[in-house]
Parts: structure tokens; C-alpha cells; sequence
């Protein structure tokens, strides 16, 4: 019973660390309508400040919090100015796209400076503790809820009773009519993105010193877990956002205390998805009203495609299949292999991401799926390859649709933060699975490729098979794009509301999507499977997914060929940048910003 | 005479605001009615609890026989109901042409078999192998698209492969009534089918929808124009503040002192341009 | 005339690639003494992501071992290391197996990190012909993958009974086991159970925990409630850092043995204060009177002015042991296979002498201390047992 006491605790205790994030990304939320995937790395940038502040500067704890405070304020103000400003009027995802840009870059020049190693970040706080159940806790732990709470009375207080509170939350209720009424509004966006900044950077310094430990890879978890918090506080909601940490935190730790460790992001992600299909608006966002206004083409920047003809597509294939013949570096074969395999993962996550309208931040759950599927079908019971790799599609399939079923029917960005989350619990149920999957050891001894005995190892019959697969699947798809069902996914994805008015069926159609998508995504998962013999949870993570994203996006939404040449460019891409090896993230973030900047419909054009 | 739709105590509210209350009106075959009234009355938040986008909180609401209060809008729209929205809501990045052709989806047969448990599949497969039956439903769907389309006179013809996101937004609102007519209605609910245009259009705008429903077709028009409503209605009702102040005969409306004083109190009707009419 | 053009461009890749090692100060010392064409190793390793600290360490330990190997060189040829950046990533990893395989040029790899990149690589090495030497893959099966996989890591089959020997000679009978649930930890864990079970230790608690964990407060009170009398941990040493400082705070007081793998001095300096009174064992002591720890200590804090941990060392064997096989057996690759199975007793750093049992293809006998931290500082244990509690 104690303990029960002491899971409270510990709940509550991480619950705190976890508002002082959500805070700030519901600010953020709640005015710009932005999911902001750069406020990890803004705190990993206050953590880093902090800690040159007291190593170089030896400052004592108030004044290394202002240090950190005006930098982080400025940061963001930089980061609103220079990375989302210039995308006002563009397509919704744009700004959401641009915050993951910015973030690559941010956290790679953290990664620069101060390189990948953890740094201690000593705290000069009195070393006393309150005991409390069978722990106790110190006064970090004060300080903490301190200033998360602080910070959202101050916030509460600002945004009521101040002028230009007033204006944000009007920016925040209606942009165009707060613009209309003379409210500048890049003003108002300017100080949200400094205010919640500056906490974010804050709340780097006091979590870095709670843990007397800072790395340049914190960032990435702490936006999950903000984001996670936050839902389940209701979106853009302040107050919503602490409650919705401390309730994360205790699930988490209630979770650990039922099953164990490995369990508790299980629980987080789970919760997350309970919540965005039950209460998509949070404990504290209240019912929602209908759609006001239209949508058309607001999510998917408009474009004239560029069409190549036919001739030149079938002269492009003809050569890429010719390459081996006088070409036949294998190292090129493999980077090339490569590119097949991700075209596949791209050609699915563009028909369901673009054709569709229905964004997946977790489409390495799919590849997972088909490369498990395959491979414990031939380690366990000895299948062929050409059986498994065409089963381990359709397994991906039905169980990809199943999966993301229930969250069709969320829209926009929520529908992102779904499919997050989705592809989160697949990877955790394969390391917790350990029956089944082996756990965190991984499938060992997966055979090679084969077909009616012929073993398929040779980078050119590789590269030969999974460039066909990638032609069949293309054909495929663009033939489906021609049909009624390409016409309807691109009804739903430009406007779901007049589709629905006009007898269109939604979860029929994006399920659809899903299965057809799942079955190309869970082919290349497979082929993987067996070109790697051995593949781990960790094979497919939440980078291979947003890569995939990047290369959609790169070719334009909903293109077929965009989205192979995408997975060209950006498979090849880190290939060309070894010359500059420690700057290739950094110029891969800085080419999708410029993307989205100058070029948001992609090389090809949306579809 | 048999009522087409028959709408008896609609209501629906709005946190504290009651948008449309205690709400009845009787739409008969080949009949066309207008709505009118200030901004703010509930017109457009009527159309979409008739057309299912909504639920109201209390009414009912019988198309055709059936009770269709609170289904969901692909089933009503599978009953024969089309709508146009009041700030045109066409599908940015298709063509003119695919526009009106997802107007006639509820009429696909050939390509949406009726299987159960795989008829989703099966649409798929045939999605991708394409029969002649299927081949045909879609030629003739076309064929029917150019004849819509040729109601518009020369506006749309040529435009058949532009995006719709690149016409004017006179064009889009032909574009939504063209996909509305794809669905061969029983109904036709018109938001506004003028707004925006200038008084040749509107001409234009005004006959076609004479000629509709002088071809029999069921019309429910809401319409800030109140020549055009003069001019074409069987029959006009009233709303202000959520509730019917007035139904009858055009000119009889027209005379209503409670409709005057509604008009009056207010401060114009919104010709000039489509102001946001706030849900609540 | 393909394989003509093939060459060419494989040649100028090669160029690049030796360019770029020599720009980040790989192989700039080695032609100031040996003569003659360059003997090439491919690396295959993070210089960027996640995991770009531990290619950074390796980066040092190659570079010190290469400065004393091309004194005189292999068969009086200098040796050069490519490094190819990975970022311990399975995708990129074959793609530079490939460009390894097909270049003449390179005589052996080192590498991937993870077991990951490692082991989906293998097959690549295996079917091309090329030592495959992962010197820090411990997953049992990595050098099952075939026989030109190689590893002198240090295995957890060696690491793990020692632990478990050293929790009993601590004198402790009930222990809560901690481990990073990866295949490495996983694996090292189910060891541990077996060998501390065989020792009478009882292990009465088990916990998984995933690499970015930060919180350990409740799974702590898991612990607590399972009344051990000391705490194992299987962690690295930012995560066993971070657990040791965490202790405290749900009222844990039972002493901690960590294994060898959090030995580095960030631990302490992570773990602070909470760190004083862990106890671990280490394959790599810089205070290890062995001549030739002393001897690497020595030239690691001349050139880098900073305490080598062990990533820095077992680096620095595994270039030392190769550049000892293809001085002995020559530089093409099958000889450099079938060297490794010959070579005996190579001066290292973590065994004392290494050599190859050729079953397994693994180095056994790494040589270890017993430590405890005190006042900030890793000592040798004294033998003192802490009242158990």
C-alpha cells in the first residue's frame, strides 16, 4: 500500500517534468494551430546554454535561468521569424513540416558544438529532500512544479488581463478576423513563439539539472512526451496541459508498478491513442463545434504537376533496368537497392499521405510489420521466401488497416499524432512480444532471398527483383489513381466534408488506401528482412518514418513518379554527403526547409 | 399532394445560442421553396442538419418516406439529397471534370459491387481490371459530366481538365451546382448559388435554375437576392433568430409586416459580399 | 569496358573517401615513416546520429594505435583506416559493405557499432570475402553469422559470470537485476540469472529498460519491493548514471554493482555524488599496473591530454590485433581470415595477450578488475564486503 503512495509520487513527480513541455507547446498550439516538433530541441538548446552559463561563466541558478530565458525567447522568435512566417497562406502541413526541419537543424548544430556525448549539468539547489510514502523528494522537484505552474498562472494571467493577451487569444480564436481587426498578428505569433520558447528552454535547464545529465538526442522524446501530455490535456489547451501531464505520468507509473518497465511508453502511447479516438478534444477541450469554414485544398499546397510522357517514363525504367548491365558497381546496386525499397514505403505513404489526405508519421510500423511477418514465417516455419514475402504484404495490410481503423476518423494534424503514436506501440509490442518476436535480441538467420530454389543475393538480381516490384507497384497504383477510387481518396483528401455530402463512404475508402498502401509498405519491410538477416525493433524506427514522409513531400503529394524519385534523391543524398559526413543531417534539414519554402507542392507537383 | 421533405420542430443549439428552433417546413414534388432572412438566422445551419453534416437536437426530418434526423450525410446523400455550400466547397486539386464526377458517386453500380464482407476488395479489383461494364458506367458518366457541364453555356466546357483551385469564384459555385446535378437528386439544396457574381451571372444563374425546375426537379434555394427568390419561388419562408417568422406565396411574403421589421432591424442582408455566417 | 568505367569511379570514390580521413586526421601520420602503398582498412561506424560519441571515441583509439603500427608499418607498408559513416544505421551500413566488398583496396573491415547495422551487413561480408571484424558486437550470434565474422569484444559470456562472482564475493544473496533492454543487455541478463544462480545468488527481480529512459523512480520501487540486498546493473554509463542518482530518492540504501560497461570517468561525473560506493569490474583500468594499460594510458594522455575510457580502448586493440595479423599473414583477405585463426598472443590492452579461440571466433580470457568508486574517483577494491543489509 506504501508503494501505491510512492507510484503516486513518482507519477506526479515525472507528470511535472512533463507539463513544463506540454505548457509550452499548447501555447503554441492553441495560437498557431501547430503542432510544434521543434520544441524538443529548443530545450535541448536551453539545457546546453545553461550548462556553457555555469561551466564557462560559473552563474548562479536565477541568473543562468534568465540567461536562459532571453536566449531561448530570442530563438524562438528567430525560429517563428525566419522558419514559419515566410509560410503563412501555404498549405497547413507546411508549418508542421518546417518545425521538424528546423528541428533536424537545431539539434545537429547542438550535436556540433558540444558534441554527442552527455554532459553533467551540476545544480547549486540545497541538497534537502522531504520524505514522502517510502521516497522523497528535493527541491528540484519543488522548483520544477514551481515553475510549471507559475508559468501557467503567469500565462493565465497575461492572456486575460493584458492587451496584448487579448489580441492572442483573439489571433487564437479567429486569425483572419483578429487580422481584420487590426490586431498584428505576426506580432502576437512572435511573442507566443518567445513566450513558450523561453519555457521550453527553461524547462531544459531544470530537467537537465534533475537528471545532472544533458545530450543533444533529449530533444526527441521530450516533444513526444509534451505532445502525448498535451492531447490528453486537449490540444492548445494551457491548464489542459498540465493536467495531462501529471495524468500521463501517473499512468506511466502505474504501469511500470503492473508490468513491469518496459511497459510504460506502451501505456503512454496506448493512452494516447485511447484518448484520440474517444476524446480527440482532451479532458479540457469541450465538444467541438462543426467545421466552419471549408477546407478546400488548405491541407495540400496546390500545383500544376509536371507530366513527363509516357515514352520518357518507359525509357527511364528501361534504363534503370539496364544500370547492372553496364554499371555494376555493387555499392551503387546497393544505394540503388536501397532506393527501390524506400520507393515502395514512399509509393504507399503517398497514396494514403497525399492521394488520400490522411498524413502518417508511422509508416515504419508497416515495414516492421512485413519484415516480422516474413521473417518469423521462415525462421519458425520454414516458408519460402516467395510465399512469405507476397503473405507478409497482405499480413501488413489487414493488420496496418486494423490498426490505424479507429483513427480515420480524426482529422489534419491529429491524424499525424495518431499514426505517431501507432507506429510507437507496433515497435513496443515487438520488443515486449518476446514469445513471439525474440524481444529485444531480434530474428536471427533470416535466409536470404529465393525463388523455387534459387537464392537472390547478387546486388544486381536484388537490385533487378525490387526495381520490378516498385514498377509493378507504380503501374499499379497509377492505374488506381485513373480510376473512380483515385478520384474519390483525392474528393476526401481536398475536402472530407463535401465528400461526405456527395455519398462518399470514409472509412471505406482511406481503408482502402491502407490496405493497398500496407501490402507495398510490407513488401519492402520483408524484402528487408531477408537482404539484412537480421533485423531488431529498432530496424524500422520513428527516423525511417519521417525519411519516408520527406521523401513524399520532396516528390510531391500524391505523385507516383514524385515519390520514387524522391526516394531516389533522399536515399542517394546521404551517399553524396558523406564528403561532409558530420553536416549531413544538418544539410538534409536545411534542403527540407528550403523545400517547403520555395517549393511546398515538391519536385513533380501534387497529384 | 405527397411531401417530398417534411421538416416538423428542427432545433439545434449552440452552447447557449439556439441557431435554429422549434423549425417546421414542407417541401413538395417539384416545388421549389426559398429561405431567406438576415444573416445569422439559421439558414445554412438548417441545410446542414437536413443534410446530415449536423445533428439536431430535437425534430424530426422525413425525405422520401424516410427519417433522416441525425444519419450520416453519405447515407442521406445515397437518398437522392444534394447540396451546394454557401462558400463553395469543390475539391481544389481536381479537374472540372472530376469535380462533377464524384457529384455521381452514389450512382456508381458497376465499379461498387453489392458483396458482402469483400465488396470493398471487390471495388478495388475492379477498380484495377476495369470490365467493360465498368468501362461503360464511366463513359457514359462522362458523357453525362459534358452535358451538365453544357448547361453553363461556354464557362466550363473548355475548362474540363483545370483544377478546380484555378477558376473564378463564379466558376467554382457553377462547378458545385454541376456536381450537385451529377447526383441525379430528388432534392436540390442551393446555399447561395449567386453569391459573389455580378448581375449578368446571376441572370445566367437565375435561368438555369428556372429551367431546372421547370424539368420537375425539387428545389430548396437559399438566396439572398430577393428578385431572383421573387421571381422563382413557389413558395418562400422566413427565418430570423432561428425561428420561421413568415411562409407563404412570394408577394405575400414580401408584404409580411413581421418580415420587414426583421429586415429592417437589421442592418443589410449581405449582397455585397458573402460575410462568414458564424455557426453559433 | 563496364568493368573498365567501374573501376574508375570505384577508384575516385576510394580518392574521396582517403581525402576525407586524411582532412579529419585519420591516417596523417602514416606516411611519414613506412614507405609505399597504404594498407587500407574499411570502418564502418556513427559519426553522426545518435550513437556519433562512440565513433568519436573509436576515431581516437585508431588514430594512437596507427601512430605506433606505421613506425614500421605492415609488411613495411603504412596502414590507413576509411572511415564510412553509418550512423549505426542497418540501410546505411550494407550499402558501405557493399562499397567495401567490391574495393580492392580494403583488406578488412572494422565494425558496425550496433549489433543492428552489424549483423544486417554480414551476409555482404561473408558471401565477399571480407573479415567482418565487429569488435564491439557481443550479441551471441554475431560471429555466427559466418566464418569471416570476428570479434576480440568482449564476450558476455566471459563478463557476465564474472559479475555475478563478484555480487557473491560482495556477499550478497538476493539481487534486483536492472538492464538496458537491448539485445545486448537482454542477453547479458539471461547470463547473469544462470551463472548467479549457480553461484547460490538469487536474482528476486528483473527490469527491462528502454536506451532514452530518463525516469527510474518507479521502477525503482519495483525494486525496493522485491527486498534485495544489492542492486545489478546492466547499463551503460549515462543510463547507469542516471539510475545510481535515483536511487536515493525512493529510499534504496542497498549497494549497487554495475557492470564493466559503465567504467568511464563520465560515469562519475554524471552520476555525482550518488555515484560514491558502486562497485563494477572493468576490462580496462587505466591504474592497471600491466605494462601495456600503462603503456596505452600513457600515449593516450600525451596526445589527447584526457583519461581513455574503454570504447577508446578496445578501439585501439582491434586496430593493434589486425595490424598484427596482416604484418604476420599478409594483406589479402582470405590470409587475413585465416591469420586471425592462427595468431596467438597479441599484446592487448583488455586480454593481456589475445588469441582467437577458433570455434567461436572470439577472444576469450579478457582480463578484469574489481572497483568500487570512492570520493570521485575508481579504485581498486580493497575486498572489503559492505554490510549487507
Amino acid at each position: 500500500m506504501s508503494s501505491f503512495i510512492d507510484y503516486t509520487v513518482n507519477g506526479l513527480v515525472i507528470g511535472n517534468i512533463y507539463a513544463l513541455l506540454a505548457v509550452g507547446l499548447a501555447l503554441i498550439f492553441g495560437v498557431s494551430n501547430l503542432i510544434n516538433f521543434a520544441h524538443g530541441s529548443v530545450y535541448t538548446i536551453g539545457a546546453y546554454i545553461g550548462w556553457a552559463a555555469i561551466t564557462f561563466l560559473h552563474t548562479p541558478l536565477p541568473v543562468t535561468m534568465a540567461i536562459v530565458f532571453v536566449a531561448c525567447a530570442l530563438v524562438g522568435m528567430a525560429i517563428e521569424r525566419i522558419g514559419l512566417r515566410p509560410l503563412q497562406g501555404s498549405a497547413r502541413i507546411a508549418p508542421l513540416l518546417a518545425t521538424i526541419g528546423i528541428s533536424f537543424v537545431l539539434d545537429q548544430v547542438v550535436q556540433l558544438v558540444f558534441s554527442a556525448s552527455p554532459r553533467a549539468l551540476p545544480n547549486d539547489l540545497p541538497d534537502w529532500r522531504i520524505d514522502i510514502g517510502g521516497g522523497s523528494i528535493g527541491a528540484l522537484d519543488l522548483l520544477i512544479a514551481g515553475v510549471g505552474v507559475g508559468a501557467a498562472a503567469l500565462l493565465f494571467v497575461f492572456l486575460r488581463f493584458t492587451k496584448l493577451g487579448f489580441a492572442v487569444r483573439a489571433t487564437a480564436q479567429d486569425r483572419e478576423a483578429a487580422l481584420q481587426m487590426g490586431v498584428n498578428v505576426n506580432a502576437v505569433n512572435s511573442t507566443v513563439f518567445a513566450i513558450a520558447s523561453a519555457l521550453g528552454g527553461i524547462s531544459g535547464l531544470l530537467v537537465g539539472m534533475y537528471y545532472n545529465h544533458i545530450d543533444p538526442a533529449m530533444s526527441f522524446q521530450a516533444t513526444l512526451k509534451g505532445i502525448v501530455a498535451q492531447v490528453i490535456g486537449g490540444v492548445g489547451n494551457v491548464p489542459g496541459a498540465i493536467v495531462g501531464s501529471l495524468l500521463l505520468g501517473l499512468i506511466e507509473s502505474y504501469g511500470i508498478a503492473l508490468l513491469g518497465t518496459t511497459y510504460r511508453n506502451l501505456f503512454a502511447f496506448v493512452l494516447l491513442i485511447l484518448f484520440l479516438i474517444w476524446m480527440p478534444n482532451g479532458l479540457f477541450g469541450g465538444r467541438s463545434a462543426p467545421q466552419s469554414e471549408p477546407l478546400t485544398g488548405a491541407f495540400i499546397a496546390p500545383s500544376k504537376p509536371l507530366r513527363l510522357p509516357r515514352w520518357a517514363l518507359w525509357a527511364m525504367t528501361g534504363a534503370a533496368f539496364a544500370l547492372p548491365l553496364v554499371f555494376g558497381a555493387p555499392y551503387l546496386l546497393q544505394t540503388l537497392t536501397n532506393a527501390w525499397l524506400a520507393a515502395m514505403l514512399a509509393l504507399s505513404l503517398t497514396l494514403m499521405a497525399g492521394t488520400a489526405g490522411q498524413i502518417s508519421f508511422g509508416h515504419a510500423g508497416l515495414l516492421a510489420i512485413g519484415a516480422y511477418a516474413s521473417a518469423l514465417l521462415t525462421v519458425d516455419l520454414n516458408a519460402p521466401t516467395w510465399l512469405t514475402i507476397p503473405a507478409a504484404g497482405l499480413i501488413t495490410s489487414a493488420l496496418g488497416t486494423l490498426l490505424i481503423f479507429p483513427a480515420f476518423r480524426l482529422r489534419g494534424h491529429t491524424i499525424a499524432i495518431a499514426t505517431l503514436a501507432i507506429g510507437e506501440v507496433v515497435s513496443l509490442v515487438i520488443l515486449n512480444w518476446e514469445s513471439l518476436t525474440r524481444g529485444a535480441m531480434g530474428v536471427t538467420g533470416i535466409p536470404p532471398l529465393s525463388i523455387f530454389g534459387h537464392e537472390i543475393y547478387a546486388p544486381r538480381e536484388v537490385y533487378w527483383l525490387c526495381l520490378a516490384i516498385v514498377v509493378a507497384l507504380a503501374l499499379v497504383q497509377t492505374r488506381l489513381l485513373t480510376s473512380h477510387f483515385g478520384r474519390t481518396l483525392r474528393a476526401i483528401r481536398d475536402d472530407d466534408v463535401a465528400a461526405r455530402s456527395y455519398g462518399i463512404r470514409l472509412d471505406r475508402y482511406k481503408a482502402l488506401a491502407f490496405a493497398f498502401g500496407g501490402f507495398g509498405a510490407g513488401v519492402s519491410g520483408a524484402i528487408t528482412a531477408h537482404l539484412y538477416s537480421y533485423i531488431n525493433h529498432q530496424t524500422f524506427d520513428s527516423q525511417v518514418s519521417l525519411l519516408a514522409l520527406t521523401m513524399v513531400i520532396l516528390g510531391g503529394m500524391g505523385n507516383v513518379v514524385g515519390a520514387i524519385l524522391g526516394a531516389i534523391v533522399l536515399a542517394g543524398l546521404p551517399e553524396l554527403f558523406r564528403l561532409t559526413a558530420e553536416y549531413r543531417i544538418l544539410i538534409y534539414g536545411i534542403v527540407l526547409l528550403l523545400l517547403i519554402r520555395f517549393r511546398p507542392q515538391g519536385l513533380m507537383g501534387t497529384l | 399532394m405527397s411531401m417530398l421533405l417534411e421538416i416538423k420542430g428542427l432545433t439545434r443549439r449552440f452552447g447557449g445560442v439556439t441557431a435554429v428552433k422549434d423549425f417546421d417546413l414542407a417541401v413538395a414534388e417539384g416545388e421549389l421553396v426559398s429561405l431567406i432572412g438576415p444573416n445569422g438566422a439559421g439558414k445554412t445551419t438548417s441545410f446542414n442538419l437536413i443534410s446530415g453534416l449536423d445533428r439536431p437536437d430535437a425534430g424530426t426530418i422525413v425525405f422520401g418516406g424516410q427519417s433522416i434526423g441525425g444519419m450520416a450525410p453519405e447515407a442521406i446523400a445515397a437518398l437522392g439529397l444534394a447540396r451546394t455550400f454557401q462558400h463553395g466547397r469543390v475539391f481544389g486539386n481536381l479537374s472540372v471534370e472530376d469535380n462533377v464526377l464524384v457529384g455521381a458517386h452514389t450512382r456508381l453500380s458497376a465499379v461498387r459491387p453489392r458483396w458482402p464482407v469483400i465488396g470493398p476488395l471487390g471495388e478495388l479489383a475492379l477498380a484495377l481490371l476495369r470490365p467493360r461494364a465498368v468501362k461503360q458506367e464511366e463513359q457514359a458518366l462522362r458523357a453525362e459530366t459534358r452535358d451538365i457541364l453544357a448547361l453553363f453555356g461556354d464557362r466550363l466546357i473548355p475548362r474540363l481538365d483545370h483544377p478546380a483551385y484555378s477558376l473564378s469564384y463564379a466558376n467554382r459555385r457553377r462547378v458545385e451546382i454541376a456536381r450537385a446535378l451529377a447526383l441525379k437528386p430528388r432534392i436540390l439544396l442551393l446555399d447561395e448559388p449567386t453569391a459573389g457574381m455580378n448581375p449578368t451571372e446571376t441572370g445566367e444563374m437565375q435561368a438555369l435554375i428556372a429551367a431546372l425546375k421547370s424539368s420537375g426537379l425539387t428545389i430548396l434555394l437559399i438566396e439572398h437576392k430577393l428578385d431572383m427568390v421573387m421571381a422563382l419561388s413557389d413558395r418562400v419562408c422566413v427565418l430570423d433568430n432561428g425561428a420561421k417568422i413568415a411562409e407563404g406565396a412570394p408577394q405575400d411574403v414580401r408584404r409580411d409586416p413581421a418580415v420587414i421589421e426583421a429586415y429592417l432591424g437589421h442592418s443589410g442582408i449581405g449582397q455585397a459580399r458573402p460575410q462568414p455566417e458564424p455557426v453559433a | 569496358m563496364p568493368a573498365n568505367s567501374n573501376r574508375r569511379l570505384t577508384n575516385w570514390l576510394n580518392r574521396l573517401a582517403i581525402v576525407i580521413a586524411l582532412g579529419s586526421g585519420g591516417a596523417a601520420a602514416a606516411f611519414a615513416q613506412a614507405a609505399g602503398e597504404p594498407v587500407t582498412i574499411g570502418v564502418s561506424g556513427p559519426l553522426t546520429g545518435q550513437n556519433a560519441q562512440y565513433g568519436a571515441q573509436w576515431k581516437k583509439g585508431f588514430d594512437l594505435a596507427l601512430d605506433e603500427v606505421n613506425v614500421k608499418g605492415v609488411q613495411g607498408r603504412p596502414l590507413q583506416y576509411v572511415f564510412e559513416d553509418s550512423q549505426a544505421d542497418p540501410r546505411q551500413s550494407v550499402a558501405i559493405a557493399q562499397k567495401f566488398v567490391s574495393d580492392p583496396k580494403i583488406v578488412v573491415e572494422v565494425g558496425d557499432f550496433s549489433s543492428t547495422a552489424s549483423m544486417a551487413a554480414s551476409s555482404i561480408y561473408q558471401r565477399g570475402g571480407l573479415v567482418q571484424f565487429g569488435f564491439t558486437n557481443s550479441h551471441p550470434n554475431f560471429t555466427k553469422g559466418g566464418d569471416y565474422m570476428w570479434s576480440n569484444s568482449v564476450s558476455q559470456a566471459d563478463e557476465q559470470p564474472r559479475l555475478a562472482k563478484y555480487a557473491a564475493d560482495l556477499g550478497f544473496k538476493h539481487v534486483a537485476v536492472l538492464y538496458l533492454n537491448t539485445d545486448w543487455g537482454r542477453s547479458s541478463q539471461t547470463i547473469f540469472t544462470e551463472s548467479a544462480k549457480s553461484l547460490g545468488v538469487d536474482v528476486v527481480a528483473s527490469e527491462g529498460y528502454q536506451p532514452d529512459e530518463k525516469d527510474f523512480r518507479s521502477t525503482l520501487v519495483r525494486v525496493r519491493d522485491a527486498k534485495p540486498d544489492a542492486i545489478i546493473l546492466i547499463s551503460y554509463y549515462a543510463d547507469g548514471a542516471l539510475i545510481t542518482r535515483q536511487t536515493r530518492s525512493v529510499g534504496l540504501t542497498q549497494p549497487i554493482v554495475a557492470s564493466g560497461s559503465v567504467y568511464s570517468p563520465k560515469f562519475i561525473e554524471l552520476a555525482g555524488e550518488a555515484g560514491n560506493g558502486v562497485f563494477t569490474e572493468s576490462n580496462f583500468f587505466p591504474n592497471d599496473t600491466r605494462p601495456e594499460v600503462q603503456s596505452f594510458v600513457t600515449k593516450f594522455k600525451a596526445r589527447y591530454n584526457e583519461e581513455p575510457d574503454d570504447f577508446n580502448a578496445v578501439a585501439y586493440d582491434a586496430i593493434i590485433l589486425l595490424a598484427a595479423v596482416i604484418d604476420k599473414y599478409g594483406v589479402d583477405r582470405t590470409a587475413i581470415r585465416d591469420g586471425l585463426a592462427q595468431i596467438k598472443d597479441v599484446p592487448s590492452v583488455i586480454y593481456g595477450k589475445a588469441s582467437f579461440d577458433t570455434q567461436t571466433r572470439r577472444v576469450a580470457g579478457a582480463r578484469a578488475v574489481y572497483l568500487v568508486v570512492k570520493n570521485g574517483q575508481f579504485v581498486l577494491w580493497d575486498g572489503k564486503k559492505p554490510n549487507a543489509s
